[in-house]
Parts: C-alpha cells; sequence; structure tokens
C-alpha cells in the first residue's frame, strides 16, 4: 500500500505545478496552500510507526514530534495566506 | 541569556502594538527605540557561547549560540538595524505599526543568527520574511503591492521545500539540532537530496541570480528604513547555507556546482546593475552580484571568507541604500537622472566613500573579505577580478549620474547617519588589520574606464526592465524555481 509521505510528497508536487500553471493570483495562493497541506500530511508520515498508538500517557506511542512541527507551520502558513489575499484584494480594487 | 537576544524585541513589539488601542501613540518612538538597542547589552554581556533554552538536554531542546561566525552576523544586524531604526523613527514619524513590524523583523533576524536547530531557524526566518512582506506593501503603491505579493508567493514556495528538506534529514537521523544530526548522518541519497532542495530554497531567498528577480522588485518599492536592512535580511539565508555547509556533508560535484552559480550570481548581477536608470535597482542588483561572493565562500569551504564578506557588504549596502534612499526621497523619483548628491556635499562624500568600499578598496573591510575568499580559490581568478572591475564601472556610473544637475539638501539626522557605516567600514577594516593595498587603484583605474567605454558605445544608457503581469511574474519564477530544484537534485 501507498505510504503517507509519498502521498505528501505527490500533493506537493500539485500544488507547485499549479502554482506554475495558473496566472491568477487567487489561484496561486490556493495553490500554495495545497502545497502545505502536501508537506503536513509528508510529516504527519514521518512520524508513524506501525502498531503504536497516539501519544497522550504513552506506553507505546508513535512520534509526536512531527505532529507538532506541524502546527507551528500551520500557523505560518494562515497568517501568509491572510497576508496574501489582503494583498490580492487591493491590487483587485486598483485594477 | 542568549535567547533574550530575541526575546526581547519581540516583547517590546508587543508592547508597542499595544500603545495603539490604549490612544499612547507619542510614547512609541521610546518603546522602539528601546526594543531596538536592548540586545546590544545582552550581546556584550553574553560572549561566545551555547546554551539550550529551558535547560534540557540537547535532544529535548532548542539550542541556541553566539559562535565565532555568527557573532559577526549578529554585529552586523544589531549595527545596521541601530542605523534603521534612528532613521524610521524620524521617516515614519507618528505611524506605530511599521514600528512593531521593524521590531519583529529585529526578533526574526537575531532569532534565526543564535539558531542551531533547523525548525527553529525556519520558524524565525518566517517571522522575519512575514514582517517584511507587510513592510514592503506598506507604501500602497500598485507597484509595492505587487512587489510584495511576488515576494511573498516566492519566498512561501521556497519555505515549504525547505521545511520538506528539515523533514527528509529528521526522518534519516531523527535529530533537528544541527550537532547532533551531524554525529550521526552519513552520506546517503535522501540526505544528498535533502541538503540540494534546502539549498536550493535557501539561494531563492538569498536572491541568487536567476532566482533573483523579487529582490529588485522589492528593493525598489519598499519604504527606505526596510532597504537599509536589505543588506542583513539576505544574510538569514546565507547563514542556513553556512550552517548545512558545515554540519552536513556536501560531495564534491554539489560544491563545484555552488561555485559555479556563485560565479553566475556575480556576473549576473553586475550586468544587470550596469543596465539600470533606476538608483534603488542598480544597488539591489549588486546586490544579487555581493550574495554570489558570499556564496563563493560557500562553495568553496571558505566559510571565513563568506562570514567576511557577507558582514562588510551588509554595513556598506545598508549605507548605500541610506544615502541614496534619503535622496530619492527628498527628491520623490528614484530614477538616476532625477536624483543628484550636488546639494549636499556630506551625503556626496559618504557615497563615493561607499562606492569605494563596495568595490573592495583597501582599508575597507571588503578588501579584507575579498583577500580571504580569493585565498581558497583554486579556479576562475580572472572572473573574480572582471567581476571586481564590473562592480566598480557599475558603482562609477552611479556616482556620474549623481554629481549632475542639482539636488536637495536632506534633513541633517540623515546626513549624520550616512557617515557612520563609512567609519564602520574603516574601523573595522583597520581592527581587522586590513593593510593599505596600492594595486587596487588599478581595479578602480579599471573600473572608471570601462565605464567611459560603455557610455561612449551607449550600452549603460538602455533600461532593462521585465514588466509582466504579477500572476505571470509568479508563474515564471516558480517554474524557474522547479527546473533549479530539478538541476540541483540531478548534479547531487
Amino acid at each position: 500500500m501507498i505510504d503517507a509521505e509519498t502521498v505528501g510528497v505527490l500533493i506537493m508536487l500539485i500544488g507547485l505545478y499549479g502554482i506554475i500553471s495558473n496566472e491568477k493570483p487567487i489561484k496561486q495562493v490556493l495553490s500554495v496552500n495545497v502545497l502545505s497541506v502536501g508537506l503536513v500530511l509528508f510529516f504527519i508520515g514521518t512520524g508513524y510507526i506501525p502498531n503504536r498508538t497516539f501519544p497522550v500517557m504513552p506506553a507505546n506511542p508513535v512520534d509526536p514530534l512531527p505532529a507538532t512541527l506541524m502546527l507551528t507551520t500551520l500557523v505560518v502558513d494562515v497568517a501568509l495566506t491572510a497576508l496574501a489575499l489582503a494583498l490580492i484584494m487591493n491590487m483587485e480594487v486598483e485594477t | 541569556m542568549i535567547p533574550l537576544l530575541a526575546a526581547l524585541p519581540l516583547s517590546f513589539a508587543f508592547a508597542t502594538a499595544l500603545l495603539i488601542p490604549l490612544h499612547r501613540e507619542s510614547l512609541a518612538k521610546y518603546l522602539f527605540l528601546t526594543g531596538a538597542f536592548v540586545p546590544w547589552v545582552i550581546f556584550l554581556l553574553s560572549g561566545e557561547g551555547s546554551e539550550v533554552v529551558g535547560g534540557w538536554t540537547r535532544m529535548g531542546g532548542i539550542e541556541v549560540a553566539i559562535g565565532v561566525y555568527s557573532k559577526w552576523f549578529i554585529l552586523a544586524e544589531l549595527l545596521l538595524f541601530s542605523l534603521a531604526a534612528l532613521y524610521s523613527v524620524v521617516y515614519f514619524g507618528r505611524k506605530v505599526k511599521p514600528l512593531v513590524l521593524l521590531l519583529l523583523i529585529h526578533t526574526g533576524l537575531l532569532g534565526a543568527f543564535i539558531s542551531r536547530d533547523l525548525f527553529n531557524y525556519y520558524i524565525y526566518m518566517e517571522v522575519a520574511s512575514v514582517s517584511t512582506f507587510s513592510l514592503v506593501a506598506f507604501p500602497g503603491s500598485g507597484e509595492a503591492k505587487r512587489a510584495a505579493y511576488k515576494y511573498l508567493m516566492l519566498s512561501m514556495i521556497s519555505s515549504y521545500f525547505f521545511v520538506f528538506a528539515v523533514g527528509l534529514l529528521y526522518l534519516k537521523t531523527g535529530y533537528l539540532n544541527l550537532y547532533l544530526m551531524s554525529r550521526v548522518i552519513t552520506q546517503s541519497k535522501e540526505v544528498s537530496a535533502a541538503v540540494a532542495i534546502a539549498f536550493t530554497s535557501l539561494l531563492l531567498k538569498a536572491g541568487i541570480f536567476p532566482l533573483h528577480s523579487w529582490l529588485p522588485d522589492a528593493n525598489s518599492a519598499a519604504p527606505t528604513p526596510l532597504v537599509i536592512l536589505s543588506g542583513i535580511t539576505v544574510n538569514v539565508p546565507l547563514y542556513g547555507m553556512m550552517l548545512l555547509s558545515t554540519y552536513l556533508p556536501l560531495s564534491v560535484p554539489f560544491r563545484t556546482a555552488l561555485t559555479f552559480i556563485a560565479f553566475t550570481s556575480m556576473l549576473g548581477g553586475v550586468a544587470m546593475a550596469l543596465l539600470q536608470r533606476d538608483a534603488k535597482r542598480l544597488l539591489a542588483y549588486s546586490t544579487v552580484s555581493q550574495m554570489g561572493y558570499a556564496l563563493l565562500g560557500i562553495g568553496t569551504g571558505n566559510v571565513l571568507g563568506a562570514v567576511y564578506y557577507s558582514f562588510a557588504h551588509s554595513i556598506i549596502k545598508g549605507g548605500l541604500f541610506l544615502s541614496v534612499g534619503s535622496l530619492s526621497d527628498a527628491r520623490g523619483s528614484r530614477h538616476l537622472d532625477a536624483i543628484s548628491y550636488r546639494g549636499d556635499a556630506v551625503i556626496a562624500a559618504s557615497v563615493i566613500a561607499l562606492s569605494l568600499a563596495i568595490g573592495g578598496v583597501s582599508p575597507f573591510v571588503s578588501a579584507l573579505g575579498k583577500a580571504e575568499l580569493l585565498r581558497r580559490l583554486t579556479w576562475g581568478r580572472w572572473l573574480f577580478y572582471l567581476v571586481g572591475v564590473g562592480t566598480m564601472a557599475a558603482f562609477t556610473r552611479l556616482n556620474y549620474w549623481l554629481s549632475r544637475g542639482n539636488g536637495e539638501e536632506v534633513d541633517w539626522i540623515y546626513r549624520l547617519l550616512s557617515t557612520v557605516p563609512v567609519f564602520l567600514a574603516v574601523g573595522f577594516g583597520l581592527y581587522l588589520h586590513q593593510g593599505f593595498d596600492p594595486t587596487d587603484a588599478v581595479t578602480v583605474g579599471a573600473g572608471v574606464l570601462a565605464f567611459a567605454l560603455f557610455r561612449l558605445s551607449g550600452i549603460t544608457d538602455r533600461d532593462i526592465r521585465f514588466e509582466l503581469p504579477v500572476g505571470r511574474d509568479v508563474s515564471i519564477n516558480a517554474a524557474l524555481y522547479a527546473l533549479f530544484l530539478l538541476l540541483l537534485l540531478h548534479i547531487l
């Protein structure tokens, strides 16, 4: 079966393709979000170890670090998307 | 105590922002200046050393350090930010928000320069970048907003790929701390791929030719206090490359490729600088070329040379942007025909001195960086000298146009601040025992002669600019990034 890391990388590449092939700024911002979702999936995949449980009061947990790292990346992602959308709205008003 | 270096400006940024709802805007200036200068105390008191935040072991915590190399980056950041802070208090007047954003950039830069942990480095780089994007758009003109959007998109793409590379390294070694990573890492395909992806991302963020196109746009549209800092913001990705190249194994073909890219950037930047009629764009293209020098140090395994050179570059370029920026703000135009330093002898002296300094003339500190880079360069010396002559020609062009026409006098504070980088460049040159080298006169003479030839042939009267709709511009540059990524992945 195909693993989460591979799917993550594929989604990242789809996002990059989206930015290259779309010239509308709004679609480019959406493509960057696809890219970031791929990245999150890749990271969650790296933390996964078969037959382990969730990392709360752990006996035999999966690696919790990648998931926590991705929380930070998501925050950066939200901030940047908001800024990009604000810029696009301003650019649209002008033209 | 080292984490305070980043924490203090951050808390002052928060406090300054709080003044807006409290209607105490008149106090903002004082809080801002305190936040800008207080890291100096921490830097001078703490000295070299490393510590893990919260007193954990390296495995569980985030390591921060002031090292032999990174102290030069931090020193350059503190010097340049102090200049930019004093400049912006006058420039922004009673506006509070840009001051908050500047303090956030301060936090991001200092935090990135002290981190020894890849993920922490990424976060601080983003803190600095997000604030930079919003400040680039601050003037509110269409040009500024487009430049900010382009910078944001390209920087975002490369950031995500950088984090992906960090993820690959984590998957391979189980650590994010660079020291621990370097102890267990072995040369493998995955590691090489991670290094190649991380380098491509950092090359874009450092403004290396041909991934540089956001840099002239952003630097020409942004408000002057921000472009004073542009000499140091490009050093953050450089510091990242330095960390990667010292802690991780880089293959010989990869290093050769980096040296090759460095030469391309040096030549491409200088060629484009010669063809600009916009003063700030000329300086920005010169940054592209100067970052090539710094990358040359990393490619040839000469970290000390790269550190000295980027230290010199950030101070000198900051000074040039300050003087030329204040002239163009006074005139309300960036065009070389419109602005002139005739009206102001102090600014004129600073621009001439800094133009010589950026050409690497002794006894300025940049001469030391150049000598250090040349010591380890095994091939392409003639290219190195050629770029030196080209840089002198580009700056002769700047001075030629600035010395014509008549100009205004600028504010005395700006005038005073513009002399500081000159003294710093000479002072550090003498402190690091840079002697006087008479052969530099040859470079200057050749540069002036080259400019005279260009001028006679009429090449430099052109103005090269690629005007595209911003969406297409981003698409093309993203495609270029993807191609570069494939190229470096192929070489590794």
